[in-house]
């Protein structure tokens, strides 16, 4: 089928396109520290920030912390998405489990979850449980609201159908409502997974000896702005391939959609 | 449904009885639709003082209002509200001010929106916190950092909207006011922004809250004083009442601002048909 | 009313909707009916008259208020593959592909899966969609999709078939091929219809009993029987047929005055 390929190429070349403005900049970047537009103290030149970006990545120091952020980001948005997803199923299913559930979502929904920052080190301390907590309690809101009403708004005639069927109740709970919840509980997880990150990046600054959000940190702290431009880059990066490659499974898993 | 027999001017006597009924209705109202919020608070209160937690852990309500109020009595509270908000508020206006003339240039010219539209999608996913170390060397450690690290983070959810919003102007009103010779400038401020202003409003109203969490962090990184700080050195110190403070203001704060912002979008946009809905606000 | 042998027999059946916010409102009231074995009866109506409703509780899947449904002398309890439903706007599992959502039924049948892929195979291709076994509902027009939804029901072969306005969605041509077909395909293998309308000429043309039905709250006004020669090739133009609906149309007509009035108010 050489069709799919002939369309593909041009949208990879527009993708391409869209781009170039950021090649454009990292040109200027570089620029400016060969014409001495700015001071390297303060804009260390781009090619000396990814040469130390290369030499951090052979450091086995890096890949710790990498491994720290990933384990405590990962964890933390596995445990929201889990719970948080059947709980917000659940609030829509059983009207009991709403009532009591309901209110407390409704508390959490304004307050800003980078509050429980200082509340979370203060539990549980400085290391990989605090951070844990903090993004499954921030990144549950999301999924649990977009759980909830993406079930809600299963329609009537598809439960009936199933029913009619021969399902019983809580075979249609997995095979209609679970499914009719899909969209919005992918577009809750999408924003959680931002979340996530905006989550363990702050608290790996504030309250944190490992990590990637410490070791910008404590890189600046000793004056190494080259590897410290190197990190945030890769901590910026990280954070846009991973909505990217989130948005691709969402779109394969819910390529019924028209 | 009115009820034209009651005639043209009531009398007095028969108002303030309806006046009465009326407001008691609409407190009535408000109470049930708080309820929940003051059912977890009430739980909150008994499960703290069960014992099934530490006061360490939990602290009871009622001793955290208790701290509170002395926070405020000593007026600690009331310089580190109005520090936050200050900073916050700068960032906010600076990423309004900046954000919607952005997405105007950026709807406006294809230059302009070629060049800044993988900047701004590119933007939305990175947690843009991480720049905060880079904003701290190059803007030192007082307010500047801070307010530029806000007006940084609140400024993209203000110019997408922008630019849809004056995408979506109906393309009738525009060739209208073309019809009748109006010039660009005029066609900017007399048209475009009005027509856009309802969507450019929403992206206000989420870059708000961002703008104050943004602002509390950015404190707890650099410490110092403001809510943010507060609550971090209450954390250094183990002083769980203040942390617990801490979040109960920062809620609050978050919750007035928003509901003035939702006060402020329908008086500004009174003509709009969404002012004419209901609000459930 | 002769109940004896009858496979459904509705007894002074009433139904009360109550919407979370508003008043409470009298949706059937004091409904009777018996219908037979493999008799296809349509429930005709102005819109708003309870007849869709009718259906539902039928069908198991609203509670009712007062009086009683027995299919085969024993009381229902809930909605069950013993009456299969068809909705208006089709209610397929648009996650899953033509063959899956024929399939859904199968699966507790107990039948090896092989069985149950050549038994949804064998209804896919009576409603004429063979090929179209891996398209998902979005890629099918409001016909292909309608057709998917009663080889889904016929799939698990119920006794009762309710149809709740089938072709209401679709264009008048479309809807005209699948009344055709419908009725081709009952004529096959007959089975008990109940099917809902608001079109005259539909319920004439399809149906061998006709309910009339009052404006809301719903009673059963009329039963009219409808004995035409429906293998005439000129059948709507034909006396029978045209006098058939008129006298039913009379029937309907006042109710249907009564409920635009109703709406109105």
């Amino acid at each position: 089928m050489s069709e799919p390929r002939a369309r593909a190429l041009p949208a990879l070349a527009s993708a391409l396109w869209r781009y170039v403005p950021v090649v454009l900049l990292l040109a200027l970047w570089q620029a400016a520290s060969d014409f001495g537009w700015v001071s390297t103290a303060v804009l260390p030149p781009l090619l000396s920030v990814l040469s130390s970006g290369y030499d951090l990545i052979t450091t086995a120091e890096f890949w710790e912390h990498t491994a720290a952020s990933l384990y405590r980001g990962s964890v933390g948005l596995l445990l929201s998405i889990v719970i948080g997803g059947a709980l917000g199923i659940g609030m829509a299913w059983w009207r009991p489990v709403n009532y009591l559930l309901s209110p407390i979502v409704e508390l959490f929904y304004p307050l800003p979850k980078s509050a429980l920052i200082p509340v979370t080190a203060l539990w549980l301390g400085f290391g990989d449980t605090s951070k844990i907590l903090l993004i499954f309690l921030g990144c549950m809101l999301p999924v649990t609201i977009g759980a909830f009403n993406g079930a809600r708004g299963s329609e009537q005639t598809l439960v009936w159908s199933a029913r009619s069927l021969g399902a019983s109740r809580l075979q249609t709970l997995r095979d209609v409502v679970v499914p009719s919840a899909m969209p919005e509980l992918l577009n809750g997880i999408r924003t959680a997974l931002a979340l996530s990150f905006i989550l363990l990046v702050s608290s790996e600054l504030i309250v944190a000896r490992k990590g990637l959000g410490s070791m910008i940190g404590f890189l600046g702290d000793g004056g190494n702005y080259d590897a410290m431009f190197a990190v945030v880059l890769a901590v910026a990066m990280l954070g846009f391939f991973a909505d990217r490659i989130y948005q691709v499974m969402m779109q394969r898993a819910l390529r019924w959609r028209e | 449904m009115a009820r034209v027999e009651e005639g043209f001017a009531p009398s007095a006597r028969g108002r303030r009885p309806v006046l009465v009924a009326e407001f008691g209705r609409a407190l009535g109202w408000r109470l049930i639709a708080w309820s929940p919020v003051i059912a977890v608070l009430i739980a909150w209160e008994v499960f703290a003082r069960s014992g099934a937690v530490s006061p360490f852990m939990l602290p009871p309500l009622s001793r955290v209002f208790e701290r509170i109020a002395s926070d405020a009595a000593s007026g600690e509270l009331v310089i580190a509200v109005a520090l936050t908000l200050w900073r916050a508020l700068a960032g906010f206006l600076i990423a309004a001010v900046v954000g919607v003339a952005l997405g105007l240039a950026m709807a406006r010219v294809r230059l302009v929106y070629w060049f800044f539209d993988p900047i701004v999608s590119i933007g939305f996913p990175v947690p843009k916190i991480a720049f905060l170390p880079i904003i701290v060397l190059w803007l030192g450690f007082y307010d500047v950092s801070k307010i530029t690290m806000i007006a940084f983070n609140a400024i993209f959810p203000v110019v997408t909207a922008t630019v849809v919003g004056v995408y979506g102007v109906e393309k009738e009103i525009i060739w209208s006011a073309r019809n009748v010779g109006t010039n660009e400038r005029a066609m900017l401020w007399e048209i475009l922004l009005p027509a856009a202003l309802p969507q450019i409003f929403t992206g206000l109203q989420v870059a708000l809250p961002i703008a104050i969490i943004v602002g509390i962090v950015t404190e707890m990184a650099m410490g110092g004083y403001g809510v943010g700080g507060s609550m971090q050195t209450a954390s250094r110190m183990a002083d769980s009442l203040g942390v617990f403070a801490g979040i109960i203001v920062t809620a609050v704060v978050g919750y007035i601002l928003v509901k003035l912002m939702s006060v402020l979008r329908r008086r500004l946009l009174v003509w709009h048909q969404e002012a004419m809905e209901p609000t459930t606000a | 009313m002769a109940v004896n042998g009858a496979q459904i027999v509705i007894d002074r059946l009433s139904h009360v909707y109550r919407p979370p916010h508003g008043r409470p409102v009298l949706a059937v009231d004091d409904v009777s009916l018996a219908v037979s074995h493999r008799e296809f009866i349509a429930l005709l109506g102005p819109s708003g008259c309870g007849k869709s409703t009718l259906l539902y509780l039928i069908g198991g899947f609203l509670p009712t208020e007062t009086g009683t449904i027995t299919v085969d002398s024993r009381p229902i309890a809930g909605p069950g593959p013993d009456r299969g439903i068809v909705f208006q706007h089709f209610a397929l599992f648009p996650w899953k592909t033509v063959r899956a959502n024929v399939m859904y039924g199968l699966k507790r049948s107990g039948l090896p899966r092989a069985e149950q892929e050549k038994r949804a195979q064998a209804f896919i291709d009576l409603v004429g969609l063979c090929g179209f076994e891996d398209s998902f509902p979005s890629q099918l027009s409001g016909g292909m999709k309608q057709r998917t939804a009663i080889a889904r029901t016929l799939a698990i072969d119920p006794d009762i078939l309710l149809m709740d306005e089938p072709f209401g969605a679709l264009d008048a041509q479309t809807r005209s091929l699948m009344q055709s077909e419908l009725l081709s395909i009952w004529q096959r293998s007959p089975k008990t219809v109940i099917f809902v309308t608001h079109d005259v000429q539909e319920a004439v043309f399809l149906a061998q009993r006709v309910a009339v039905m009052s404006a809301r709250p719903g009673r059963i006004k009329a039963l009219v029987d409808v004995n035409i020669d429906r293998g005439d090739p000129h059948l709507f133009r034909s006396k029978p047929f045209v006098d058939k609906v008129d006298e039913i149309w009379e029937l309907v007509r006042a109710e249907a005055i009564k409920a635009q009035q109703g709406k109105e108010r």
